[in-house]
């Protein structure tokens, strides 16, 4: 049961009632029994198992914690070891067994072998694995480090780990900051629950309106890149880079709208990205959540081991003090990017796509921004000015979308075929000879999909300066209510469907 | 190492801060935060911090390494442990 889909809406409407009738003691259990529910209608039935596991192994791991004194180190550092490979390991086993076994198979190829050594397994992949088994990882070292309460309440755990709206698609929560909430009671409020429900027709707009409309031309090139070349391909991988912001922000909009409306607010995973003048800007602005729980959990573990320490002291003495520190920093950063890359799933174009190429992005503005500062000051260009500016933001926005190339393709060699066929043929005029519209989208849908954008555009600029809902808020009510009625229509008449109302999954789902 | 006076502490910290920041001019107090550094993020966070580590002869633990606030929690956590 996808959340865009209208079975699912109706879901949401009577628990939204109920939320508010039934004494508020009692609100988180009934969110408990709804993503009980929520999963078991979306799955194979039988895969909660694996949530309701990693859940139990983390309330194990933090009992016995509590259980150890504090002076035996040793013992404590074990039980959280323990905890967290068991967690791990279900990940593992899930999603990256078969990513080293393709591996294999592929470098045995290249040696000659014909068929395949090992054959790949079959492993059904429960909902949200990526996304719930770091927010539990998460809540249990913060434990372990004293700098979250711990939650002796077995079932609140489990509402914390597996809470239907996040269980798709994030955000990566933070039990020490966002945990309590869920238990605690929420009275209606008439605002909330209004801009909540005003938020998550923003994401079914973003979703619906856009992304899905995006996605047919992307299909369209991407199922059969061979037969299109040059600006084809970059217009495909254009509009790739805003369907996927659409989908994952449309997502987001629609979760964060959803537990607004409940009272629980969640944190922000994007803050228009697209704006971002570099690529280390990008990643503060894109997908947040995954980014803070990696710079806290692997970034910082890494460069604080001694391993670490001891090569940033002796590459100091090697290449001198800066220089010294920023490679150190550049190789705990591969590690860095190199989770990332595999936290999106066990392929190379994954790793690739939204890892080391990255991590190499980020390594060559460190390196480059001394020489093209210099180059600036010779030449008297202004570097704050509002041209450099622009010209920052489209340069990354580039570069990103030669990363979500690999990320879209269906291989790395298809990728790379992509990029050489986007070179290789110069062909802008398709652009206004009408060939676009062979592409899946006919006329009225570029009409829509560009007014759309336009809007996303208009909203994302204002948001720059303050909430737009805010500013909604504050004009008078006709105008108000025509904003959002708009709104609404606009999803319900502009919208892409699939059968029976449903839009397709989203993006991040399968992560 | 001896007992050191909150006062002290900063003045040792304020040499850490300027050593590592490449920047004479740095005086920090209680609430300064990393938004007020320019050159304070992330990635200057651990080194920050292990040169403070090496100063004091101390060590934080990773949940103080993710949560402290500002510059006042720090010193607190360092009074603490010299």
């Amino acid at each position: 049961m996808g959340i865009t889909s209208f079975y699912f809406l109706c879901f949401f409407a009577f628990i939204l009632i109920l939320y508010y009738l039934i004494p508020h003691k009692l609100q988180w259990g009934l969110l408990l029994l709804c993503s009980i529910a929520y999963y078991l209608l979306s799955n194979n039935g039988m895969l909660i198992l694996y949530p309701v596991a990693s859940v139990s192994v983390c309330y194990a791991g933090i009992r016995l914690l509590a259980a150890v004194p504090p002076e035996n180190a040793g013992k404590r550092r074990g039980v959280l070891l323990v905890t967290i490979l068991a967690n791990i390991g279900i990940l593992v086993v899930l999603k990256y067994v078969n990513f080293g076994i393709y591996t294999i198979d592929g470098i045995a190829r290249i040696f000659g072998s014909s068929g395949d050594l090992i054959r790949s397994v079959d492993f059904l992949v429960p909902l949200g694995v990526s996304f719930y088994t770091f927010s539990l990882l998460g809540y249990v070292i913060d434990v372990y480090y004293g700098i979250a309460r711990p939650q002796n309440n077995y079932l609140k755990l489990m509402l914390y780990g597996m809470y239907f709206p996040v269980i798709i698609s994030g955000p990566i929560l933070k039990y020490r900051e966002h945990g309590e909430q869920f238990f605690e009671p929420h009275a209606f409020d008439y605002r909330r629950v209004t801009r909540g429900l005003q938020r998550m027709a923003w994401g079914f707009f973003k979703k619906l309106v856009i992304a899905e409309r995006l996605g047919i031309l992307v299909d369209t090139v991407y199922g059969a890149y061979p037969d299109y070349a040059g600006t084809y391909i970059w217009v495909a991988t254009v509009c790739y880079a805003f369907q996927l912001y659409t989908d994952f922000s449309g997502c987001m909009d629609i979760v964060l709208g959803m537990s607004e409306s409940l009272g629980i607010i969640l944190p922000e995973n994007f803050r228009t990205p697209f704006f971002a003048g570099s690529i280390a800007e990008y990643w503060r602005r894109w997908h947040i959540t995954l980014g803070v729980w990696m710079k806290e959990y692997v970034f910082y573990p890494v460069l604080r081991t001694r391993f670490f320490t001891e090569l940033n002291r002796s590459w100091r003495d090697r290449f001198g003090k800066k220089r010294g520190k920023q490679y150190a920093t550049f190789a705990a950063m591969f590690i860095l990017w190199l989770t990332v890359g595999i936290w999106h799933g066990g392929d190379w174009k994954f790793v690739i796509g939204s890892g080391l190429l990255h991590w190499f992005y980020i390594v060559m503005e460190e390196l480059l921004a001394p020489p093209c500062a210099a180059l600036m000051e010779k030449w008297h260009v202004d570097a704050g000015g509002k041209l450099v500016g622009l010209i920052r933001i489209v340069r990354t926005f580039f570069l990103v979308c030669i990363g979500d190339l690999f990320f879209r393709s269906a291989s790395v060699g298809d990728a790379l075929a992509m990029l050489k066929g986007a070179v290789r043929v110069w062909n802008p005029h398709i652009l206004w000879n009408g060939a676009l519209l062979t592409l899946g989208l006919d006329g009225a849908d570029m009409v829509i999909a560009a007014v759309a954008l336009m809007l996303l555009l208009i909203v994302s600029l204002l948001e720059r300066t303050g909430s737009v809902r805010d500013r909604v808020a504050r004009m008078p009510l006709p105008v108000r209510w025509l904003i959002w009625y708009a709104l609404l229509f606009a999803v319900i008449l502009f919208g892409c469907y699939g059968p029976g109302y449903s839009a397709g999954e989203f993006i991040y789902q399968g992560f | 190492m001896g007992k050191m006076s909150r006062e002290e502490v900063y003045e040792k910290l304020n040499e850490v801060f300027r050593d590592v920041f490449d920047d004479e001019d740095i005086t920090v107090t209680d609430t300064t935060t990393a938004d007020d550094i320019e050159e304070w993020d992330s990635l200057e966070h651990i080194n920050l911090l292990a040169a403070v580590e090496q100063e004091f002869g101390m060590k934080f633990n990773m949940g103080q390494v993710v949560s402290m606030k500002n510059v006042g929690e720090m010193v607190d956590i360092i009074m603490a442990q010299i």
